[in-house]
């Protein structure tokens, strides 16, 4: 069965309505996952743009076909190691899956999520990262990018000022973990995301974790219909490297040989917009150093003994 | 009448009719569609769907209009709208 | 038939959770509870406790655990203390207002700073307010006996609501006494399998839990939960006569009184104090004084009317409070007593005392001062708006 095939025939597990914003391509994301995943799933929504957007409901009312909750914005992982074990007591089997913010996950939520993965808690966790606390109005969190405009790192009128940090590399601190499964993925590539979420569902034992790098329309200033476009030159300016590991035994699932230049991508986001060809250059490098990173764990994991997964 | 509950839960599905927000509509020319599959993988409502035949159609109902079908689509097939006043 | 062991609290309170067969148990060690941990541990380990266990990398995940469990409608228990309490508040207030039937033991241990590791209740009575049932023990039997009616209890379908049974770190979590273990087969008989009817996740019965919720929703469901706890005072009671009808023993319910019935002077306390208090109260009707205890055992539901019963005739009484609060001047259960009294328009006068503090020991002697002092103090009429330390006198000065 293709991947087309697949999304055309799967039951769609999210209200058909919810209030993400025009384009949002988390949206796309939730839904697509939604429609791998399958019914027999648990689904963990914290605080933040999908749960703001009524996929965990309102009042009386859920905003999801299967069962559907909100963990604390600091407890999602911890949470669904409890349900794991509650299902587990009962000799029962069911998906159970996040889908979190960067905030509830990078920030917050990570002694839990450090500890579900220690333990090897059977969970599927899956990050959204949008580079901030998008759905209260666009505050910085530790996977947003150096030099970004934030409503708490905000930009002067001369144009000083904006995030001083870069990102921490959340998916390789994950891999650290030494888990059967860790992923990046891109609303951009649909089928790759696909792919990862089939072969997250497979893992038997331990935490399978996926990292989505979701340009966000609203919180960054980028056009509705350059959504995917903007996703893709995220993957394709090797801002953001796809890549799949078990263990420590990495590959990169879409190779970018000749990147675009990074300030294609840059120019198309308005929080940037403040940035010189200094900082557009030093971004550039850190993007370039973290692919190479990338790489070098590729071939040492290819090294060690035949096949990288 | 709403059910009476104990502890905060919720059954049924609240939907927001997301179909009132769009000031422009996407229009299918399916003479130049190549029944690729691009607009239904990354429509972000799910609106379009594909029908026994093969042949794709967009469901208008939640379709907000961001124009992300007509950005991607190879064939350049779909044409982005004004919604007319009512 | 059970059998006799010689054991510490913390033992207690492990045999009692084994024998109710949890389902999850999430528990993470701090001093003075870090033994129950250890204990369930070697249980498990030993193929003698049947359940699923984490090793949570801290309480606050420990509570996100059991929450996320018992929404799957499994029985579950947990043990803390102090500062893992504090930890765990977020997810701890969450487990009331989703109505989860949790038991958890709290090793009551004061709260940093200063830096202490030692006994008292203040960590659980700062969080009285936050929805589950407390109650409040005085030996190590009573800690096996009442963790096992905690199950009964906190999953009445009137009640559904998360329990701490609270025993004194160090005084009772650590000292070793008699006390006798129930057989599996007994308790079996005493508590049914847990089944979840009033929330669930489960994907053959799809519901959201917890959506987002507007205030007159939430209002309703905060008026529930009050009702909840008020139905607990009548299930509580019921569930210490069944189990003493089952196991041949009964700790009183919501209260327990000491040669109350006929004294004219009443001491009020709750936890292993009440058994200093109870010695120096047979010391005093030594003397010709009529003078009893009332132990409170439910602070959470406050058994309001069981109170008001036991000071009717009364002259006036004194509260031993192990804890502060501060702003008010005195501590905890003495605001919550005259909290009770005014609904009758009853006026007693009365005494306040706080000691014993961070492991600070209530000697036999501060007891027995105390208890002179509550006479004197209703003798004379006066009711305290501030308390009396009992503090012990310092070296080469008088008291």
């Amino acid at each position: 069965m293709t991947v087309l095939d697949r999304l055309a025939t799967s039951q769609d597990l999210i209200s058909p309505g919810i209030s993400a914003c025009v384009g949002c391509n988390v949206e796309l994301t939730l839904r697509t996952v939604l429609k791998v995943l399958g019914p027999n799933t648990v689904l963990a929504i914290p605080p933040g743009c999908m749960g703001g957007v009524g996929v965990v409901g309102w009042d009386k009312e859920s905003g999801a076909k299967v069962p559907v909750f909100f963990p604390l914005l600091d407890n999602t992982a911890s949470m669904l190691a409890g349900i794991k074990l509650g299902f587990k007591a009962r000799g029962r089997e069911v998906n159970v899956v996040a889908f979190a913010g960067d905030g509830a996950t990078v920030d917050a939520g990570f002694q839990a999520l450090s500890g579900a993965a220690e333990r090897g808690d059977r969970i599927i966790y899956i990050c959204y990262d949008n580079e901030g606390y998008m759905n209260t109005g666009y505050q910085r969190s530790s996977s947003t990018s150096k030099g970004s405009w934030t409503s708490t790192t905000p930009v002067s009128a001369e144009g000083r000022g904006g995030k001083s940090q870069h990102r921490k590399d959340f998916p390789l601190i994950m891999a650290m973990h030494d888990l059967p499964y860790v992923a990046t993925a891109s609303p951009a590539y649909i089928p790759d995301l696909v792919h990862k979420l089939e072969r997250a569902m497979e893992v038997k034992e331990g935490l399978a974790y996926i990292h989505v790098y979701n340009p966000c329309l609203t919180g960054w200033g980028i056009k509705p219909e350059e959504s995917i476009a903007v996703s893709r030159l995220s993957v394709q300016s090797r801002f953001f490297p796809l890549w799949e590991a078990r263990g420590r035994k990495l590959r990169l699932t879409v190779r970018v040989d000749k990147p675009v230049p990074l300030k294609e991508y840059i120019g198309r986001i308005h929080k940037f917009r403040h940035l010189d060809e200094e900082r557009i250059d030093e971004l550039q490098k850190l993007a370039y150093e973290r692919y190479r990173f990338v790489e070098e764990m590729e071939r040492m994991g290819s090294e060690s003994d035949g096949q990288a997964s | 009448m709403a059910k009476e509950y104990v502890a905060p839960v919720g059954e049924g599905i609240h939907a927001v009719r997301t179909g009132d927000w769009r000031t422009q509509r996407p229009v299918l020319d399916s003479s130049a569609c190549r029944r690729c599959g691009l607009c239904l993988m990354y429509c972000p409502v799910n609106a379009v769907s594909r029908a026994e035949d093969g042949s794709f159609s967009i469901g208008l109902d939640y379709c907000k209009g961001c124009g992300i079908c007509a950005a991607e689509c190879t064939a350049h097939a779909i044409t982005m709208v004004r919604e007319a006043r009512a | 038939m059970s059998r006799v062991e010689v054991i510490n609290g913390n033992m207690a309170a492990a045999l009692a959770a084994r024998l109710s067969r949890p389902e999850v148990i999430a528990a993470y060690p701090i001093t003075p509870q870090t033994p129950v941990v250890e204990y369930l541990t070697q249980f498990h380990a030993d193929g003698a406790l049947g359940c699923q266990m984490s090793e949570v990398e801290s309480e606050h995940s420990a509570m996100s655990i059991l929450t996320g469990a018992s929404l799957t409608g499994v029985r579950c228990y947990t043990a803390t203390s102090s500062q893992g309490l504090a930890l765990m508040y977020e997810p701890y207030f969450r487990a009331s207002t989703l109505r989860l039937p949790i038991v958890m033991n709290i090793v009551n241990r004061e709260m940093i700073s200063p830096q202490t590791v030692w006994g008292g209740p203040q960590d659980s009575l700062t969080l009285r307010d936050a929805g589950w049932i407390q109650l409040y023990v005085e030996d190590n039997q009573e800690i096996l006996d009442t963790t096992i009616q905690a199950f009964k209890i906190s999953e009445d379908p009137d009640v559904l609501l998360p329990i701490n049974i609270c025993y004194d770190g160090f005084y009772l979590s650590h000292m070793t006494e008699r006390v006798e273990v129930p057989e599996q087969a007994e308790v079996d008989a005493f508590l049914p399998p847990y089944r979840s009817r009033h929330i669930i996740l489960d994907p053959d019965q799809p519901m959201a839990v917890d959506p987002l919720t507007n205030g007159n929703l939430l209002m309703e469901y905060r008026r529930k939960h009050m009702a909840a706890q008020q139905s607990a005072l009548a299930v509580i009671e019921r569930v210490d006569s069944e189990y003493a009808a089952a196991f041949g023993r009964s700790w009183g319910g919501l209260v327990d009184q000491y040669r109350a019935e006929d004294a004219e002077y009443l001491i009020v306390s709750m936890g292993s104090v009440c058994g200093a208090i109870k010695e120096a109260v047979d010391t005093m009707r030594g003397r010709g004084v009529r003078i009893g205890l009332l132990k409170i055992r439910s602070l959470r539901p406050f058994p309001r009317k069981a109170v008001l019963a036991a000071l009717e005739g009364k002259k006036g009484f004194g509260v031993i409070d192990r804890n502060v609060s501060f702003g008010t001047g005195t501590g905890i259960l003495y605001q919550e007593v005259r909290a009770a009294l005014y609904s009758a328009g009853a006026r007693f006068p009365a005494a306040s005392f706080i000691g014993g503090l961070g492991g600070e020991d209530l000697t036999l002697e501060l007891v027995a001062s105390a208890l002179e002092c509550t006479v004197e103090t209703v003798k004379a009429g006066k009711t305290d708006e501030a308390a009396r330390w009992l503090v012990r006198a310092k070296k080469g000065e008088g008291r």
